[in-house]
């Protein structure tokens, strides 16, 4: 398998180190993204794929922690964060291109710290206590802290308000029995954004659920990693035997959980989605110059490559639409375009992956350890096309999304 | 005009007025009625300014681009128009980029709508001149048997060129075949020692950067006319699953053929922002006729796939002629095979990826 991270950086030289400050040159934007290019080359190691790969699942919470860390130190660990969160505030249109000068140097991707630095924000300040957000943001900001999101369960996943998970009061605190799975990061996480039911005779099963703050080292929580398809292992499953959870850490009130969680649902607003498909934008466009001396000599697989640019382009031209209308008014952004492009980029990773490991032939089957940070864009041919299905089941599978398309948005009977 | 010009609004009066003017019963009355285009239809059209969309204001036209174009084609395929529309955007092009005086009266006469024009796609096989008589054949010429003005390649000492003629001069004959898709005719173009007339060829001095450039407007035309039908059948279909009821249910109900609808409407929306994205980058980017192949490779296939369905999916009555869904899938079908078919394009997508 070809590492193409060798081609990204000239050789360091780390002596000649300079301090980079990205910030400062926002209003000038070519400015703005050489310094980002500038301060990539100078410290993000040329064979960081290889490094990764090596690193035992255990130690995967220090390297991601180091390259927060990195970005820390340049004001980008957050750069969607606003000034009221201790962000830099920068406009949405700088924001962008943070990702997209992220993608193109092919930085590694922060999995493990998706819901500290996008939900538990902006659940916080939207429906948190001053208590709450002094307590928990630095741990954030600081990268010391990890936090994870306990929603989905065994018997609620596309359907999550069956969830069953109870959560009874019990004088100052509340005894908290049930399960969790898909549960990302928990085997790291030291916090949970817990949705558990607090009235299990609510009118509707979306009544009664309510939203905590669960600290993951209390007595009565197991955590067990679940074994992908991959042979990694992202999520875990979460069993709460009898934990306790301070009332104070209830977030806004009792049995308000539901509108809190869809409110922060969306938090990223496509950002991490555009980071994705920039990604597979750069990869896309390496496959055809690895392969210019084997499978791109084949009529049959060159025309069928050639197929996919346009399917590509077709979702990256209505990411780019979604983030252009949020850019203009996040009030008057299309609700539907969201849902249309993971019906669209789920089912291409899948099919375009899988097109490589077909290409690819006995070269695609040799199994290597996946490599933690590059998301959907690994170029390893096998994981990426057993991890595509986390882009059509996960987060409402391909036929959740059908649903919603045809009776919400085409409003077809249902059935 | 061209700068401040509200697109949205343009594009809502093209379906305005076809929604009046060509509704579904016209169009499938039409098919039985053998003509090569509609004269009525047609001169309403040249009436409201349609034919005069691209042409330079200099010369009486509206002066707008390639994007106001595929406004109008996905309009037109959204309505099955049997209206040579096509013609009218590349002969405009083609002509304007001669500069020769001849060429302006023939503008005149696109712009009124008076000369419905078929123009030869630029890789059709050349028909040799020595510049003042012609002689041989053009095959397979889209809406020539319904033209008053032939553009048709030539090859005038081996450079490329074309050569206008008038449908009725001595010398002319037209073979007609009557296509799948009636809306549209094809037609074999004999020339029999015929007299070039006065200013009537045009010999590009960037012959190549014009090919592309016809191939690149054909392409984005074609593709909104993809797109615009794909949208009606699909709506057309989606109203139908609304009111047909079997077993006690309406069938739009049913899990299968729902989610059928759902994948159709979302590769719609991504075909959408493909034509609009192909139809707005400027002429002169390198990117234009990448972005153009690739999209009309894409979108007519996507369509022909949905209008395919959508007969599937009406059922019994979708395989009657008095339902509209099979004069989308043969428009569909003629789309995908026109400007090259889907695996020779994607040969060409492929050589420019890896030229980039």
């Amino acid at each position: 398998m070809t590492q193409t991270s060798e081609a990204l950086a000239p050789a360091i030289d780390r002596t000649a180190a300079r301090t980079f400050d990205p910030l400062s040159k926002v209003g000038d934007e070519q400015a703005f993204r050489q310094e980002i290019r500038d301060w990539l080359a100078a410290v993000l190691p040329a064979d960081w794929r290889k490094q990764w790969q090596q690193t035992r699942e255990s130690d995967l919470g220090g390297v991601m922690t180091w390259w927060l860390e990195e970005r820390r130190k340049v004001g980008l660990a957050t750069p969607h964060w606003p000034k009221a969160w201790g962000g830099p505030g920068i406009s949405f249109a700088y924001q962008i291109m943070v990702y997209e000068e992220l993608s193109r140097a092919d930085a590694p991707e922060l999995d493990i710290f998706t819901i500290s630095l996008f939900h538990t924000p902006a659940t916080l300040f939207e429906h948190g206590t001053q208590d709450q957000i002094d307590r928990y943001l630095g741990g954030i900001t600081q990268g010391t802290d990890i936090w994870c999101q306990g929603f989905s369960e065994p018997g609620a996943g596309s359907d999550l308000a069956s969830l069953r998970t109870a959560a009874i009061r019990d004088g100052d605190d509340y005894i908290v029995n049930g399960q969790k799975i898909w549960s990302s990061s928990s085997m790291h996480a030291d916090y949970c954004l817990l949705l558990a039911r607090t009235d299990p005779n609510g009118k509707r099963k979306h009544d009664g659920i309510s939203y905590f703050i669960m600290d993951m080292k209390s007595p009565g929580i197991t955590v067990r990693p679940i074994r992908q398809i991959t042979g990694e292992s992202e999520f875990a499953e979460v069993f709460m035997d009898d934990v306790r959870i301070p009332a104070k850490n209830l977030i806004g009130a009792e049995g308000n959980g539901w509108n809190i969680a869809q409110s922060t649902l969306s938090t990223e607003r496509g950002l991490l989605i555009f980071g994705s498909t920039e990604r597979l934008a750069r990869s896309f466009a390496l496959d055809r110059v690895d392969a210019k001396d084997s499978w791109m000599r084949d009529v049959g697989l060159r025309r069928e490559y050639a197929g996919f640019y346009a399917e590509l382009q077709a979702i990256r031209l209505m990411v780019r639409r979604l983030l252009a209308e949020l850019e203009a008014n996040p009030e008057k952004a299309s609700p539907t375009l969201p849902t249309f492009i993971k019906l669209n980029w789920g089912p291409f990773l899948q099919s375009y992956s899988e097109f490589l490991v077909r290409a690819e032939g006995l070269e695609a089957q040799k199994w290597q350890p996946s490599i933690p940070g590059t998301g959907h864009s690994s170029r390893l041919r096998f994981n990426d096309f057993l991890k595509s299905y986390g882009w059509t089941v996960a987060g409402g599978s391909n036929e959740i999304m059908r649903n919603i398309i045809s009776e919400r948005i085409l409003a077809m009977p249902r059935g | 005009m061209s700068d401040e010009f509200d697109l949205d609004v343009l594009a809502e009066s093209f379906s305005e007025f076809l929604e009046g003017e060509w509704p579904k019963e016209k169009a499938i009355a039409y098919e039985r009625s053998d003509q090569s285009y509609d004269a009525d239809l047609w001169s309403a059209m040249a009436g409201l300014g349609w034919t005069a969309l691209t042409a330079p204001e200099a010369e009486g036209g509206l002066g707008l681009g390639t994007a106001a174009a595929a406004h109008l084609h996905a309009a037109l395929g959204a309505a099955v128009t049997p209206t040579p529309m096509l013609g009218t955007l590349l002969a405009t092009t083609l002509l304007g980029a001669t500069g020769a005086e001849g060429a302006r009266g023939l503008l005149a006469g696109i712009i009124d709508g008076s000369l419905r024009v078929a123009v030869a796609e630029p890789n059709a096989v050349p028909v040799q001149t020595d510049g003042k008589t012609i002689s041989g054949t053009a095959r397979d010429l889209l809406d020539a048997p319904g033209a008053n003005l032939l553009l048709v390649r030539i090859a005038l000492a081996g450079q490329p060129g074309w050569v206008a003629i008038d449908a009725d001069a001595p010398g002319v004959s037209i073979h007609r075949y009557t296509l799948a898709d009636t809306t549209r005719s094809l037609g074999d173009v004999t020339l029999d020692n015929v007299q070039i007339g006065e200013g009537r060829l045009i010999r590009p001095t960037a012959g190549a950067a014009l090919d592309d450039l016809l191939t690149r407007q054909a392409c984005v035309a074609i593709a909104a006319d993809s797109l615009g039908g794909g949208e009606a059948v699909l709506k057309i279909t989606i109203e139908y699953m609304k009111v047909r009821e079997q077993f006690g249910r309406l069938i739009g109900s049913f899990q299968a053929l729902k989610h059928r609808v759902a994948d159709h409407h979302a590769a719609l929306v991504g075909a959408r922002e493909l034509v609009l994205n192909a139809a707005t980058i400027p002429d002169d980017d390198d990117g234009a006729l990448l972005a153009a192949l690739s999209t009309k490779a894409h979108v007519a296939a996507v369509t022909a796939d949905i209008a395919r369905d959508c007969i599937q999916l009406h059922g019994g009555v979708g395989f009657t002629s008095e339902f509209s869904p099979h004069l989308y899938l043969k428009r569909a079908k003629l789309n995908e095979a026109l400007y090259g078919t889907r695996t020779a394009i994607l040969d060409r997508v492929a050589d420019m990826l890896e030229a980039a």
